[in-house]
This record gives C-alpha cells, structure tokens and sequence, in this order.
C-alpha cells in the first residue's frame, strides 16, 4: 500500500442492516473492503473505474459502484447488497422477473443489476419519476444483448414506458408490434 | 431443384418457460450466491499472485532480477523462466508462447516474472521492485508488410497459409458482365467478458495442484499445466468453473501456468486475477482481417467468379490461428452460394500486435461481412434487388458444401431468404429528411458446427445414481453463460420422464468425463448424441436391477418421475433402488465421434450446417454520423430448440456483440501498443444501444434426422455486420467497408450523397 493508506482508522457503517466496524486505511474502496474483508463476494471487481457496475451496492437506498467509494466515505451510511435483500419486496420482485425472463446468462453482472433496478423502484415508491432504462444503463452485460433485461422493462416494471425519445427515429419498436 | 416453403415459424419467446431447475440456478446467480473463479477468496492459505508484464512490444530481456522483490514484505514466492520445472512453453495449436519470456519479449504484455504475496498490495509491490533490462528491437507492428520483417520466432513471420480453388477462376472472370473489386478491414475485438481471466491454483499436498478456473477446456489444458509443471498429468486437476464469460477468450491458457508455479513454490494456494488494464493490455482478441475481394457475375446476376486474398493478424504467438485462418477461408468460399471458380487464399501474420486467438465467430464473421457486402455492391452494379441476386445463387439443400463436400443443413437457404424478405422492418416507412436517416438491410450467414476439417473431435459423459438416490449426469464442458448444464438438465428429463429437479448435473471436471473444449458451438451436438447412447444402456442397468427387486418383469417394467413404474404404478423409487441396489453397476458411460459426413476419408470443412438471416434497421443521425441499430430481426435454421430461453439468449447476446464490432469495438493499435486499457475507453454496448431484436425459428428437422440438434452458441454474430452496413447504405446511400465503422468517413459519405443529389 502506499503512503496515504498507513492510517487504519475503524470505520462503523451499517452493513446489510448490521453495524460493521472495521479498520482498513482510508483509502480502501469499498468494494475491495466487502470482498476481502467481508467476505461479500457478489459484489464484483470488473473495471474499478465505476464504468461496468459489476461491484454496485445501495449506499442509503442509490446504487453506486462500490470500486469509487472508499473507507473513510462510509462512516454513519446505509450500505446493501443482493446478500442482504433476502426480504425486501423490490428485491423479490426484481428477482422474480429477471428469472422468468431470463434475463441473464453467466450473471457476474446480475447482482449489480439487480440493485440498479432496485434503486430505481425505490425512488418511485417516494413519488420520484424514475426512467429504469436510465437506471441500468451504467450495468454492463456483455453476455444477452440485454434482450431479457428490455423484456423485463417492457413487460414488468415499466409498462408506461418513460424511454427518452429525444431523438424521434431511434425509439420505434415495431419488431414486438408495441411502437412507443 | 428448390425445396417448397415448409418449415414451421416459431417466435421464440423467453417468458413463461421454467423446469424448475432453471429457476433454482438464476435464483443463485441473481442472489450473488454463485461463486466464480475469482471469488473463492476463502480459502485457507490463500495467496494472491500478479504477473510482470512486458514494458516494451518488441525488446531483447538483457536482465531480470528479483533480488529486492523476494525481500519486500509479505512475498512468499517469486518465480521467472529459471522457475519453470518443465517445458517453458504453451499453445493450442503451436506451443510458441513462453509462460515466462527468456531472451526476448515479443508484445507488451508478455510475462516476465509473478510474485504470491499475502495480499494484492504486497503483490503489486513486489512487481514494481523487479529490475529489468530492455534493449529495445524494431517492432513488427504492420501486418500488411510483416513477412518482410525481421522473424519473431525461428522462421518467417509467415506463421500459416492456405489457399482453396475450385475451376479455373480467371476464366471465369474473363466471361463476368460485372466484376465488383473492394478491400475490407474488421478490428481487432476484445471479449472484454465481465469476469477477467482467474483462477486459483492449490496445492493437493502430495506433490500434486488443483486448479479452479475459468478456462474452456479443462482435459486440454491439463496435458499443457502438466508438461509446464513437469507432473505427470494424473496429478495436475483442472476444474472448469462457471465463470463471468469466456467467447473463446479464455479458450487458451491465461493465467494458469503462472499461478501454479507459484503455488507449486509457495506450497500454498494462489490466486490471479487479471485486472482490466492487464487484461486489455494481455488478454487474447479477436484476429484483425486485411481481405482484398474480387467476385464477378454475368448479366443476369448468376455468380461465375471470386477471388479472395486475406491477412490475418495473430500478433506475437500462434495460439488457435491457424485454425482461424481456417475458418475464415471457409467462410470466404461463400458457404450459401454456387459460384462457378474461386481462388481463396489468406496468410496468418506473426507481429508483436498482443495475441490473437480464438472469438465467437472464430474468422467466420469477419469473412461473412466482406461476402455479404461483395454481394450488394454486384446487385447495386446490376441495377437489381440484392435478395434476387442470393436467390438465384442460393445453394439447395442436394447439392453439396463450397468445398465439394457433404454439408447437412436443416432447411433450404432459400425458405430462409423468404422469411427474411417477409419481416415487417421492411415495411417501415424510411426517413429521409430531417436529423435522422433511416433504412433496412438483411445479410445471410452460414456456420458450421464442430471443430471441422478433420481435426480429433470426440466427447463423452456419464450418468449414474447416487447414495441419495439422485440422477447424476456429467460432461466435462465448461459453462460461462450458456448454461449448457439446463439444456442437459431438460435433455435428461425428457430421456428418461423424471423431473429436472432430480437430476443433478456436474460440469468442466477434468477427473469427468472428457468432452472435448466447449468451443466451436459443439457442446449441444454432443450432448444430445451421448444422451442417445447413454441414456438406454443407463435405462436397461436400472430396469434390471429393479426387476430383481420387485420382482416384476424387467419388460413391464418403464422409467417415470422419481423412478420405477409397473403398469403407472412407482413399484420403486430412485431412492430404494440407491439403498438396495448395486449402486456400482448403475453407471453408464458413452461417448462419441463429432459427427462428419459419411464415407470421407479426410473431411473437408464441417458437416452440420446452420444458417441465420439478420435484417437490421437503423437510423443514422444526420448531425454527427453515428448510426443507432433500432431493430434486428433474425430468421434462425439451426435444427430443434431444446431450450428456448437459452437459444434466444445466444443469439440476442452474439448479435449484439456483432453491433459492438460493427459500430464501436476495436483496440487501435500505435507502434503495436494498446490504445485502450479500460471498459471506459473500449466501448461496448450499453442497454442504451441495444436494439429490439425478434428471434424466429425455422425447422423441419424430421423426427428421426439423426442430428436434429445443433449449437447456436456463434451463429448470431455471423450476419450482423454486413446486415447493418446493408441497413446504413439503404439508409445513406453509402457502404462502409472497414469496420468498426467511423462516423467521421460515413458523414463525409453522407454530405457528398447529398451534395451529389
């Protein structure tokens, strides 16, 4: 490690709705902190630049990749991951179409996914208008295509479907007979 | 002779389709529960490895010392070429690649030293306290002009070539009405799967090491580890985990030999995991083509003559090369259509451009890009629709493959080209005027399952019941997506009238059953083809120990959910006849030969046949030329689906790894270093770029068709680049023949059409 990482300061968060305490130097990210140090491997190293959202956790409620957060950031946060969603009903949910549509093949990428799309209905529970195709659109998915993904918008979670049609020519989808 | 239009349509749909089993597994990996390679951080002892690269492409190693790495704290191991127990070398095909340069490196991110350390940190560490010594030597950066260089290896930098002829091509282009001459370039691809390549490597105790990968060939690569590792191949294990993609990328041996030679010297397990610069800078892509194509007809569009010269890039070393080059001068023959003479001949170029190797469409795509467009610009040259001119040169289902052998496809191209001309993006109304131009095309694509042209090509399973009563199946195939373990789970049920949750499926163990590498779309073929065998020998074992046990005759006696029935009645369960049977008899081992056509001595190209239309539109945005693909409608003819959502999957996901090549992808190369080195630089498609896509399915595969199942894993990235520059060309009346395709040339195209108008 380098210089800045030296001091180890504990740092008391609250993980998957237990308090974690730990010590790391400031500089760990987060998502090396929950791999190596606890143990939480759904949450995945594929860029580390917060490019890919393989390592996304919920950080009080919003999706952020976990390779941009560091230790010294997380003091008095809510952290989530898929490990802890185990009762939570948009979990459940998303869980439940994302398998009926298949919506994923090798699924390294699923858990962040998942919390994409669970940040989202979050936010419409609490009345905000939220594009869930925006919400996945920092999850890379480099096995399906994202065909399944699209289905399980399109035919789940976002039947009204708030897709950006700044530009006219892009957005028709006449394939599935549903133009938007 | 043209087949009438018969074959049953099927829109494939995801949704509604669970055996149960199915879900369970996509509970596990939605839930995170499912543990890939690079996460088995638990286990004990574990140490983490990294890998020195190559500062230089092309260098003279005058020195390495390790002197102050072994020092650094936490070390336990620090290993270069004098550590390697046995052959310093590997490769599929050419074993040309050291696992630790000696003398030379030859691109930049070959191997030079790896260090085990109880932590990343300390790892990086001690590789950044390895001295070095580089006396830099010309790069061979240019494939165009390599065999003129100075040899990389012992001999030229002609690695491979091959040439197939059929008649007398420049008479043929003596009698042509029209003869079309055009260059085509496709780019270097990374896999750029989520998961980069790793794996542990432990230590068994006595003298042996298991390694748990990702890989696609766990027996292949066991004969490699063992000859690096100087072990008798008895004592090297490689398990094939599930693992976060592979598409050919992890087809060669990445981090393997590495990991376990430091596991070897440190006594303790060792993890390496690539990061992503490393694995942009070291990782296998996809081989860039150079192909300069001539192809003529006579008036009325009936194709006489084809010519063909093509580089390819392998870069430093050999890895499935020659074996691409292969494909891809297949693939150049025009597979779909009749021509009268051709002349194809490609070379495979050694540079020190990284390495080039094996990729989902394996050469085949890239040749497909070029015959597609050769075809449009003749039809446009002709003043006739581009579907007439393939349907007049369409091959039937009688007569045989472009390299005069026996080819089995499962519909006629034609039935095909009619269904694509029936999509409704045909009938959408094309955007003219305003920001947004927008336009369809279509492109044909043939492939062929297996390894081909006679290459070993065999695999086996086994399936067997256990203490617990369970049904155990096992193939040594490798899963990274596919979940070829579902269609296994769904071939066995229906075999053998059971459920999918009493089967339990076991993949990729190099202690199983050898399969062969989960490569070249083979594994469906040959799964379906043991199951036939395996399953009636199992069948006959248990129905005789349960006639013993019941006491019925074994001829009333038939397989049903949960085990044995007489007369519809369970007389036993799985369960019983574990604990009261022979458990040891109740084994059934098959394999089989890839299948080939009958009667050939030395066969040519490959037997089974697959064939895809893709029709794409898209809208081409007027302002700064970038294309976006709204819609991709493919027609698929690749025998029976046994797993709907699977099929649908590999096609949706091999398509729009397509669009990424056709549009984004590519690694720039200047003076042979990476111009990329990360997921925000190399783009990939996003959700955002993702089209609406429609999977139809043609087949009339009869019932009795000796091999009604084919694998679908590649056949969706054949067609689609020609397919959207088909679509842009409608759309702007210009043809882009380099991929991927750049917004700056197409807009220049875009204003001299207008401008000309």
């Amino acid at each position: 490690m380098n210089d800045l990482n030296i001091a180890s300061n504990p740092v008391t968060f609250d993980l998957n709705g237990r308090t974690a305490t730990c010590s790391v130097p400031a500089m760990t990210s987060l998502l090396d902190l929950l791999r190596e140090a606890g143990a939480i491997t759904s949450v995945r190293a594929g860029c580390r630049v917060g490019r890919c959202g393989a390592c996304n956790v919920l950080i009080d409620g919003q999706a952020m990749p976990a390779c941009l957060i560091m230790a010294w950031q997380l003091p008095g946060r809510r952290v989530e991951t898929v490990e802890g969603l185990g009762g939570d009903p948009d979990f459940l949910k998303v869980r439940q179409v994302l398998a009926e549509e298949s919506a994923l093949q090798c699924g390294y990428c699923t858990p962040g996914v998942a919390l994409s799309l669970v940040s989202g209905l979050r936010e419409r529970r609490n009345g905000t208008r939220v594009d869930l195709a925006e919400a996945v659109a920092g999850n890379l998915c480099r096995c399906t295509g994202y065909g399944g993904l699209k289905r399980v918008l399109d035919n789940h979670l976002n039947p009204v479907s708030s897709r950006n049609t700044a530009d006219g020519a892009g957005n028709r989808n006449l394939i599935s007979g549903e133009p938007e | 002779m043209t087949t009438e239009f018969r074959a049953s349509v099927v829109t494939l749909d995801a949704g509604s389709d669970d055996s149960g089993s199915l879900t369970t597994e996509l509970y596990r990996r939605i839930e995170g529960r499912l543990a890939y390679p690079t996460d088995l951080l638990d286990i004990p002892g574990l140490l983490q490895g990294a890998i020195l690269r190559s500062e230089h492409a092309h260098a003279r190693l005058l020195r390495v010392d390790t002197t102050r790495a072994r020092r650094m704290p936490g070390v336990h191991a620090v290993v270069t070429a004098d550590d390697v127990p046995g052959v310093n070398r590997f490769g599929i095909v050419v074993r040309d690649q050291p696992v630790f340069c000696v003398d030379r490196v030859r691109y930049e991110g070959d191997a030079i030293a790896a260090v085990a350390a109880d932590t990343r940190a300390q790892a990086q560490a001690a590789l950044a306290a390895i001295e070095v010594e580089y006396e830099p030597l010309p790069l061979v950066s240019d494939a165009m002009t390599a065999e003129q260089q100075p040899p990389l290896h012992e001999s030229s930098n002609l690695l491979a070539q091959e040439r197939f002829d059929c008649g007398d091509v420049d008479k043929a282009f003596a009698a042509c009405h029209v003869v079309i001459e055009q260059e085509y370039r496709t780019p270097r691809q990374m896999h750029a799967f989520m998961e980069t390549e790793g794996g542990v490597a432990i230590p068994d105790g006595t003298g042996g090491i298991v390694f748990r990968v990702g890989c696609q060939s766990g027996h292949r690569d066991v004969g490699q580890l063992a000859d690096i590792l100087d072990l008798a191949p008895s004592r090297v294990t490689v398990e094939a985990m599930a693992t976060g993609g592979a598409f050919g990328g992890k087809d060669e041996l990445t981090i393997q030999p590495a990991a376990g030679i430091l596991a070897l010297k440190a006594g303790r397990p060792v993890m390496i995991q690539l990061g992503r610069f490393e694995s942009c800078r070291a990782g296998m892509k996809r081989h860039p083509v150079v192909a300069k194509m001539k192809t003529g007809c006579d008036a009325n569009g009936r194709l006489l003559a084809h010519k063909v010269d093509a580089v390819l890039d392998t870069g430093a070393y050999a890895s499935l090369g020659p074996a691409v080059l292969e494909n891809y001068l297949d693939h150049a023959t025009a597979p779909l259509y009749r021509i009268h003479a051709y002349s194809v001949s490609g070379r495979l170029v050694y540079t020190n451009n990284g390495v080039s190797g094996a990729f989902r469409g394996f050469g085949g795509n890239q040749a497909t890009f070029a015959i597609e467009s050769q075809l449009d610009a003749l039809a446009r040259a002709l003043g006739r629709c581009p579907r007439e001119l393939r349907r007049i040169n369409l091959r039937t289902v009688d007569e045989p493959g472009s390299r005069h052998q026996p080819v089995r496809w499962t519909v006629a191209p034609v039935d095909l080209l009619r269904q694509a001309q029936q999509s409704p993006l045909w009938t959408l109304q094309k955007e003219t005027s305003g920001r947004w131009l927008t336009g369809t095309g279509m492109a044909l694509g043939a492939q062929g399952n297996g390894l081909g042209d006679g290459l070993p090509d065999s695999g086996g399973g086994r399936i067997a019941l256990t203490p617990g009563g369970r049904i155990r199946v096992e193939f040594g195939f490798a899963d990274y997506g596919q979940n070829v373990g579902e269609a296994i789970t769904r071939a066995v049920s229906k075999g053998l009238g059971c459920g999918c949750g009493e089967i339990d499926v076991v993949l990729g163990h190099s202690r199983g059953p050898d399969s062969g590498p989960t490569s070249a779309s083979r594994s469906s073929v040959l799964v379906h083809g043991v199951l036939r065998r395996m399953l009636p020998l199992w069948k006959a074992a248990v129905r005789q120990q349960a006639a013993v046990l019941t006491g019925y005759s074994l001829d009333h006696l038939a397989h049903g959910p949960g085990g044995i029935f007489h007369l519809g009645q369970r007389v036993l369960s799985y369960r019983e006849l574990a604990e009261n049977g022979r458990l040891e008899e109740l084994v059934a081992d098959a394999a089989q030969d890839f299948p080939v056509a009958p009667g050939q001595e030395k066969p040519v190209g490959r037997y089974l046949q697959l064939q895809i239309a893709t029709v794409a539109r898209v809208a081409v945005d007027r302002l700064t030329g970038r294309v976006r693909v709204t819609d991709l409608h493919h027609i698929t003819a690749a025998g029976r689906v046994i797993y709907p959502p699977g099929y649908l999957g590999q096609i949706e996901g091999a398509a729009v790894m397509g669009l990424g090549m056709t549009l984004t992808e590519d690694m720039p190369m200047h003076e042979a270093r990476m111009q990329r080195n990360n997921l925000d630089q190399y783009l990939i498609p996003t959700f955002q770029d993702a089209p609406a896509q429609r999977v139809d399915v043609l087949d009339d595969t009869p019932g009795n068709d000796p091999f009604p199942v084919r694998g679908v894993g590649e056949l969706g990235i054949e067609a689609v680049a020609p397919a959207i520059t088909s679509a842009i060309e409608a759309a702007t009346g210009v043809r882009v023949h380099k991929l991927p395709v750049d917004p700056g040339v197409l807009l220049k195209g875009i204003h001299r059409q207008e401008n000309l108008a």
